[in-house]
């Protein structure tokens, strides 16, 4: 049984440390597997570029025959982990998949046998600005053991699966021009965030209703918004009502 | 009973969820006379569209939605950080992977009637689901912005909230944001809250959350 506190620590460490290169992170993710005694771990992020279609970053400790199996298979189709990991919030047991269908039994039993590990843990991340992860722990312990091991270790790997995404967001550079609105065009989107109509909006902050949808209008068009909902839903992944306080 | 509605699988509770969007309207507009944008008889807001999680709760015998709260990580797009930081002083953000936000706790009006005191069994459900998820989850707290009427729920719920930040009346309403520690003791606790039979029966629901 490894010491869990110190391998926390140790990990974190080695995560904080900014001298290390981005092209560590697999060997970072090895160092979890032996602190924590598991079979593999992967890390799998997307929009996590300067580019906001930016190519998706994947490291991962499985083996390259297994690599390469997956993608002669296109086994991404079928992966369930990735088809709904990226919308998820609770972490994914594995083994949730397998009375599901034939097909997935088999995808996760071809899995098992190039070593990937019997059961499988995926742990959702979602950032500030659209970015999203799956971070993956696997094992090859019986199914009591790593029921056990899942509830001692989700909370450590829900920290350091954050940690990791920072680390490499840090590492991309990723820092993506955001739209400048003027102060009273936030707060009228923020209102519209918060469910009020353009005459609520208008009795809070003392203008008129004309005033309001002008403003909700001109932020709009600043962040290149097909309508008002769309015009929201960007300035939050812009992250633009925290920066205004 | 209860059920875990994500974006995965909202296909198959696509039924629920649209009543769940009406049942807020009933609740958060017409009854409490929040500032909501309600449309066609639905209060949707921005963040249902950020892959948030749902806890629906569900009439055994009749199969009618009863109740519903939402959650949102606090690491992406959420209220309390986009909506409402007005709540948090200048350096207090909440952003952490084992806290995640809840928001739109509501009950159906019809089922919540219940003599003085008592705290309806659809509320109890819907908080220990909440415990349940931020147990399944690794989550250390909870947290919430709500008012002065979820204030008293959640004190009679055995479920007692610390408040953060400054409370702060926004509209009408007295808004304050707090966090609730989620461990198992918390969920017995909530669970007591019920008579002994009805406890007995949220308990007996809850190992099908496990795997749902």
């Amino acid at each position: 049984m490894p010491d869990l506190e110190d391998a926390f620590y140790r990990v974190v460490d080695i995560l904080d440390d900014e001298t290390a290169s981005p092209e560590s992170v697999p060997d970072l993710l090895r160092t979890v597997c032996s602190l924590y005694g598991l079979n593999s771990a992967a890390y799998f992020g997307v929009n996590v570029s300067e580019q906001e279609q930016g190519e998706p970053y994947l490291a991962v400790t499985y083996s390259s025959e297994w690599v390469a199996h997956y993608r002669i298979q296109k086994f991404v189709d079928i992966d369930p982990v990735i088809r709904e990991g990226f919308s998820s919030m609770l972490p994914i047991v594995w083994s949730a998949y397998d009375a599901r269908s034939p097909r997935l039994k088999r995808f996760f039993g071809e899995a098992a046998e190039f070593g990937v590990g019997k059961r499988g843990l995926t742990i959702p991340i979602r950032g500030r600005s659209g970015d999203r992860a799956l971070f993956t722990i696997t094992s090859d312990q019986n199914l009591v053991d790593w029921s056990g091991s899942q509830r001692r270790f989700e909370r450590d790997f829900q920290m350091l699966a954050f940690h990791l995404h920072q680390r490499i967001l840090r590492a991309r550079g990723v820092e993506r021009p955001v739209p400048k609105l003027a102060p009273r065009e936030l707060e009228c989107l923020k209102w519209r965030a918060a469910g009020k109509c353009n005459w609520s909006t208008a009795q809070i902050m003392g203008i008129s209703a004309k005033t309001v949808a002008c403003y909700l209008e001109t932020a709009r068009v600043k962040l290149d918004a097909s309508n008002t909902t769309h015009a929201v839903a960007k300035a939050i992944t812009y992250n633009l009502f925290t920066i205004a306080h | 009973m209860l059920h875990i509605v994500e974006t995965h699988n909202r296909l198959s509770f696509s039924l629920l969820v649209e009543d769940m969007f009406a049942l807020r309207a009933r609740v958060f507009k017409d009854r409490l006379q929040w500032d909501v944008h309600v449309e066609d008889g639905k209060e949707i807001d921005v963040f249902d569209a950020a892959d948030p999680l749902y806890i629906l709760s569900v009439n055994d015998v009749t199969g009618r939605l009863e109740g519903s709260v939402r959650l949102l990580p606090t690491t992406g797009p959420n209220m309390l950080r986009d909506v409402f930081p007005v709540l948090l002083p200048d350096d207090l953000v909440v952003e952490s992977p084992i806290i995640w936000e809840s928001s739109r706790f509501c009950v159906e009006p019809d089922a919540a009637r219940l003599g003085e005191g008592r705290i309806h069994r659809v509320t109890t459900e819907l908080l220990c689901g909440l415990v349940e998820v931020g147990l399944r989850a690794g989550l250390s707290h909870i947290v919430s912005v709500y008012d002065a009427r979820m204030a008293r729920i959640f004190k009679a719920s055995a479920c007692p909230a610390e408040v953060i930040g400054t409370p702060t009346r926004i509209g009408r309403v007295m808004t304050y944001a707090g966090l609730f520690e989620i461990s198992e003791t918390l969920l017995q606790n909530i669970a007591a809250t019920q008579p002994t039979r009805e406890n007995a029966e949220l308990r007996d629901d809850l190992p099908a959350l496990r795997v749902a």
